[in-house]
């Protein structure tokens, strides 16, 4: 299912920055885990996770993908989605949320369970056992 | 056989007693003319040593190499180096790197260096560069590292840029290979990194 997500087009070259309570490189291979309320945000997307895992591309010379496990909170605009796992790859531009996916916007709801977010177009697409929660207006 | 008379050998007899008369007439002036040079009151001594503080022992140049206990090869060269009380010694200028068993190297460049061989410890002062070959290039104020395995810890704040951008943490320690891993940089008290991602000239 196809829903708009974080409103506009996001610069996907924008600078992504990360700060975390820790960071942890290895020597050998270089790969880098940064734990403790990680935030990754770049333009007005926010991406907040325990523990981030990036992963190089193979010339080591930019990152391919930050892997952010153990409970994630997307939040672009006005819109927020939470999931157990979520992969940032940053040259697509896409963040793919897996793991009993809940996307809020506004009053309404969708749970599912994988979501993968376009933030190039703004949109999102949703899959696996797509549940929607419309909450009426309340009718005052 | 009789001296033979004649002008010439009374001329030549005569010479012989003049001349070194004049000789020696010509010496004595020699020591009244020349004028008067002071003794040894300016000779150029070192300065340092007029001010009583004697030149202080010390090795220009020093080059250490040894082997840290799992292996790791660990060189030092700096440009001076003072044996200090309690058998520590103080360097300045030093560049200690660190050859590891998986071929990356760590290089760490510090203005001013204590090395104590009692407790294996190398203290870092005066602004500390830290290259690893993993592209990181770090700057702290100061650092304190282990001689006898691939172990330190910054003392305070620690910048620079790392393969992927700018990074800033409140401290870092360098852990040494454990079962599971290779040599560790950890990063603590807050981490900020700025990555730029590169423009990609295929856009889609």
């Amino acid at each position: 299912q196809q829903v708009a997500f974080g409103g506009m087009q996001q610069d996907t070259r924008a600078p992504v920055e990360v700060t975390a309570d820790s960071l942890s490189v290895n020597q050998a291979d270089g790969t880098a885990m940064y734990s403790g309320n990680v935030v990754i945000a770049q333009g007005d997307m926010r991406l907040a996770a325990p523990r981030v895992l990036v992963v190089y591309s193979e010339q080591a010379s930019s990152i391919q993908r930050l892997e952010a496990t153990g409970g994630v909170t997307l939040v672009s605009g006005e819109e927020a989605a939470e999931a157990e796992r979520a992969d940032y790859d940053i040259e697509a531009g896409t963040v793919v949320m897996s793991g009993d996916v809940l996307l809020t916007q506004g009053t309404s709801a969708l749970t599912a369970q994988r979501m993968t977010v376009n933030l190039e177009t703004g949109t999102a697409e949703m899959g696996g056992r797509v549940k929607t929660v419309l909450q009426p207006s309340g009718g005052e | 056989m009789a001296r033979a008379g004649g002008a010439y050998s009374r001329v030549i007899a005569w010479l012989k007693i003049l001349l070194p008369l004049a000789a020696l007439a010509l010496l004595s002036t020699l020591f009244l003319l020349s004028d008067s040079r002071d003794t040894l009151e300016n000779v150029p001594f070192a300065d340092a040593l007029n001010q009583g503080d004697v030149a202080t022992p010390g090795v220009s140049a020093p080059y250490y190499s040894g082997m840290t206990d799992d292996g790791e090869l660990l060189t030092m060269t700096a440009r001076r180096a003072r044996p200090l009380a309690g058998g520590d010694i103080e360097t300045d200028m030093l560049e200690a790197r660190v050859h590891l068993s998986d071929g990356s190297t760590l290089t760490l460049n510090a203005q001013m260096a204590q090395v104590s061989d009692s407790d294996n410890a190398l203290t870092l002062g005066g602004g500390v560069t830290i290259q690893s070959s993993q592209g990181y290039v770090l700057q702290t104020d100061a650092m304190i590292t282990r001689t006898d395995r691939v172990e330190g810890e910054t003392e305070g704040h620690v910048t620079g840029t790392g393969p992927l951008g700018t990074l800033d943490a409140g401290r870092m320690k360098i852990v040494p290979a454990n079962e599971n891993g290779a040599v560790q940089m950890h990063f603590t008290d807050g981490v900020k990194l700025v990555y730029q991602p590169p423009e990609k000239d295929d856009t889609p």
